[in-house]
């Protein structure tokens, strides 16, 4: 069975927090009867929307992990990815984005475009994915969805078109009027499944007319014949309407708005229509796939079935029925039975059971084409893997995988903790590339980092919750490092005699700060003053100092070790000995080379709009920061600054209100400086206040 | 400080306007010549100086316009030899701070809010201001007068640079070429970049401080690094 591909959708909600995504899901999969009762998000017959597939989603009543689900619309199959709407779940929301090829932006009549609505559509303009915006909630009090698509233009920059006008707004919704084929649309039934098409009401005839204008006018750009149809005042036929909407969304030109409310069961059906419509099929983007054979050169992929097959897996989940990799097909097949390499281990992974997701129920399958998204059970692999077949040896372009920022310390409080923790851990760093972890050799504690306090909190919980693994988690804490600034000699004498064979060595030379690279080792002895054998444990010796400075116990990078002199003894010269005294002579050395504390600068971005831009400047100002400089675009500004890693913390919170919640803002590092000279007096003061303690 | 040798030897002082507050520049040219270049070392110039400098960019990112500073410095350091590097880069950076509005968004009321946050907080005190890619040709004579206020409100030295096409030879009597014709005389100084036959780029100081200046001063841009020159 060939599938047609112009009738496969796969498309991404995105949403500010709170502006009803989940249920609008809940409502489409009702409608396309993928379920069959209505549950609420919060609601109270304790079962929960559908696709908030996870306990913690349900009891915050927030959507963190994307899960993909399907369903089919008027004989279009339509993927759904429910994407987060938590800033520190970016990760999340970006590699869905990777694999959809169209989206729905839902924005709140009364909210409007908030900072999350800028960051999610900053980002869907970044992956180049032609959206649709749908503003619901029109049934509450204060709506207004003129007002939220000006922001849609002002705000996002959207050249944003209103296709739909409402009748009635707030508690008197009734329905909306349809501008391409100017009738009003009722939905009457319990469930608005009856839709009833009428002739608009006499008293909106007038701005029906006068908002269809303006989307012609808007419109026409795309469509030479739909102008030349204005121009002679011809009827226009729907389908040309149509055509041209879908061109201009699809060049990202321009963005359809929608209205209704998906609580109320207003407006859901036709949204469902103009995803067919206008939101493109896999052909219709261009994805391009690296030759990992050919110095990754970059490929586009056919969309073929019959093709050789590329996939990617976007998304791990361990549901309760084993481990669940979603992957989206490029081109080719997949089939059950079948076998595949990924790209990225070489490994060869056979294909077990493949199904369908529909958020916690699934169905199973023999085959998907390209273009589809599926999940299969039992592939061990990572999230971002590539998958090929028949000698292709192709990546899908890499995502953009920011380093972690913050670290913590977590302890099992039991033993049967302590291994589920493990199994936690493994499979969090698998599922999400942005979590790492590692054992601190020094305090054997556990140490987590990512991509903020609340991402590492989420993880905390779910190890709670799904592991049961109790954990106690030390404080939030800065990688530091230390360094040396100038040159300095060394000349170190290591000798023990502690009756039998005893320890001899003496190693001479100079440390020296480089810049390109963390550590280099360079012999210089002439003449045998320390043996051959010997040289290799100076060596040893000087990497075992790097891993803990003197000043904070951070590890020294940036130094240039060079020995040119030493002795030995013939009998009591060893390894050891040698070992130690390189110690020794290290220690020496680095205290006379003006040794110094680096920490992580963060290139932080806040943005928010214009009218808080002072004090946001204020506060970063105030945390060591250097403001490099500001982007003003209508009435929404960003300000870019490097500030230490270690004054970032509880700044969410700062800034939250500072200016009420309507700004955020993003961290990467950049890169290690000395810490000014205050900062590092206190920083050496409790490392020594630590070790007299331990 | 120790960048007095930096400054003295760069030929860009002889035509920036010193620390003279109140002074309005303009640098105009063909587009692709240096404007933004020269504005730059003009920048430079004045934060080697010890002053804090505010460049606006408009229509420009922020990284691209901190890459034009960053590689004009690594220029500066590998032609003269420098050896505190990281130090000089960091000091920059400490002192100027970039402000960039999308064309649509600029506007004095906005220059002046954004100015104001910085001022009135004590986290930037700038004593130049840098305009680069102000639309002349939309701007009428009281938008820049208003400007001009602006700059002289908060004692400022500002610079602005402005694009002259081929063709257009509407020019003031003084010399200056459009779409700077009619407003050439709100500026203390004026410089003209100009091609030569042998692919150096002459500055063409038309107006210096207020002064006239029949001939140009010999300085030149190297047509490669772009970095002033005297010939």
């Amino acid at each position: 069975m060939k599938k047609d591909l112009a009738k496969v959708r796969n498309i991404g909600i995105s949403a500010h927090i709170d502006s009803g995504k989940t249920t609008l899901t809940e409502r489409i999969l009702f409608y396309t009867q993928r379920i069959h009762a209505i549950h609420e998000v919060r609601g109270k017959d304790g079962v929960g929307a559908t696709m908030d597939s996870m306990e913690l989603e349900k009891e915050r009543g927030i959507t963190i992990q994307s899960a993909a689900t399907y369903c089919s619309w008027k004989d279009h199959d339509i993927n759904i990815i429910d994407t987060p709407g938590h800033v520190d779940f970016t990760i999340e929301v970006e590699r869905a984005l990777r694999v959809l090829d169209g989206a729905v932006l839902i924005l709140c009549s009364v909210g409007g475009v908030q900072s999350q609505s800028i960051t999610v559509n900053r980002q869907m303009t970044r992956y180049k994915v032609p959206r649709i915006a749908f503003i619901n909630k029109c049934d509450r009090t204060g709506a207004n969805p003129y007002r939220v698509t000006g922001q849609l233009r002002d705000k996002l920059d959207l050249n944003a078109i209103m296709i739909q006008l409402p009748i009635g707004l707030e508690n008197d919704l009734e329905g909306m009027i349809d501008l391409v084929t100017m009738k009003a649309v009722y939905f009457d039934g319990e469930q608005g499944d009856e839709i009833r098409i009428e002739e608009i009401p006499a008293h909106l005839r007038d701005d029906a007319d006068e908002k269809r204008e303006e989307l012609l006018d808007a419109v026409s750009m795309f469509s030479d014949d739909l102008m030349e149809a204005m121009l002679e005042e011809e009827e226009i036929p729907e389908e040309m309407i149509h055509e041209a909407i879908r061109k201009g969304t699809l060049s990202l030109e321009l963005t359809p708005v929608m209205i209704g409310s998906a609580y109320k069961n207003k407006g859901v059906q036709l949204l469902l229509d103009a995803v067919n419509s206008y939101l493109p099929c896999p052909t219709d983007i261009e994805n391009i796939a690296l030759d990992l054979d050919k110095e990754e050169e970059e490929i586009p992929v056919s969309n073929d079935p019959e093709d050789k097959l590329v996939a990617l897996a976007f998304k791990l989940e361990d549901g309760r029925y084993g481990q669940l990799t979603y992957i989206r097909t490029y081109q080719g097949t997949i089939n059950k039975g079948d076998s595949m390499i990924n790209s990225r281990t070489g490994k060869k992974v056979k294909i077990g059971r493949l199904v369908r997701m529909h958020a916690d129920e699934m169905e199973e399958i023999d085959h998907a084409g390209s273009g589809d998204i599926i999940a299969l059970f039992g592939i061990d692999c990572a999230s971002g893997d590539t998958f090929c077949n028949d000698g292709l040896n192709w990546s899908m372009s890499s995502m953009h995988v920011p380093a972690p920022v913050i670290s913590l310390a977590i302890n099992p409080v039991d033993n049967k903790a302590q291994v589920n923790m493990s199994k936690a851990l493994n499979r969090f760093t698998k599922e999400d590339p942005t979590f790492k972890t590692y054992v601190d050799h020094e305090t054997n504690e556990t140490i987590i980092s990512g991509m903020g306090e609340l991402h590492l909190e989420v993880y905390i919980e779910r190890m709670k919750r799904e592991y049961k693994a109790e954990v106690e988690i030390g404080a939030p804490q800065v990688a530091y490092r230390e360094t040396i600034l100038q040159r300095a000699d060394f000349d170190y004498t290591h000798k023990k005699q502690t009756g039998g064979s005893g320890q001899y060595g003496r190693v001479a030379g100079y440390l020296e700060p480089i810049e390109e690279s963390d550590y280099e080792f360079v012999d210089e002895i002439v003449g045998g003053v320390i043996p051959r054998e010997f040289i290799s444990s100076c060596d040893k010796g000087f990497k075992k100092s790097l891993a803990k400075g003197t000043l904070t116990g951070s590890p020294i990078t940036g130094i240039k070790a060079v020995i040119n002199d030493g002795s030995f003894h013939a009998v009591d010269s060893s390894d050891v000995a040698f070992q130690q005294a390189a110690v020794g002579a290290f220690r020496q050395g680095f205290a006379k080379a003006n040794p110094v504390i680096m920490e992580p600068i963060m290139k932080v971005a806040v943005e928010g709009p214009s009218e808080f831009q002072g004090s946001v400047m204020g506060s970063l100002n105030q945390r060591r920061g250097v403001i490099i400089g500001t982007f003003e675009e209508g009435n929404y500004t960003v300000v870019e600054a490097e500030i230490p890693l270690s004054e970032m913390f509880g700044y969410s919170t700062t800034l939250r209100s500072l200016t009420q919640g309507k700004a955020e803002f993003t961290m990467e590092f950049s890169t290690y400086k000395q810490v000014p000279k205050s900062v590092s007096e206190e920083l050496i003061k409790a490392y020594e206040a630590q070790k007299k303690d331990a | 400080m120790g960048y007095e040798q930096l400054v003295s030897q760069n030929p860009v002082q002889s035509l920036s306007m010193g620390d003279k507050k109140n002074q309005l520049g303009l640098v105009m040219a063909r587009a692709g010549l240096g404007k933004t270049a020269l504005l730059v070392q003009i920048a430079l110039d004045s934060i080697l100086r010890g002053n804090k400098v505010i460049h606006v960019s408009i229509g420009e990112s922020i990284d691209k316009t901190r890459l034009w500073y960053d590689d004009i410095l690594k220029l500066i350091i590998e032609e003269q030899k420098l050896e505190n590097a990281t130090e000089l880069m960091e000091m920059v950076a400490r002192n100027r701070m970039i402000m960039t509005f999308k064309e649509s968004a600029f506007s004095r009321p906005r220059l002046e809010e954004r100015l104001n946050d910085l001022v009135l907080q004590n986290i930037f005190q700038p004593c130049c201001l840098v305009v680069d890619g102000f639309d002349f040709e939309n701007s009428d004579r009281p938008m820049l007068e208003d400007i001009k206020d602006l700059s002289e409100s908060m004692s400022l030295q500002a610079w602005f640079s402005a694009i002259s096409h081929r063709g257009d030879d509407r020019f003031s009597p003084t010399g200056v070429p459009a779409p700077c014709h009619e407003v050439d005389d709100l500026f203390d100084t004026v410089i003209l970049l100009k091609p030569e036959s042998d692919a150096t780029i002459q500055l063409d100081v038309i107006r210096n401080s207020g002064e006239l200046v029949e001939t140009g001063n010999g300085l030149s841009l190297d047509p490669t690094t772009m970095l002033v020159k005297k010939s």
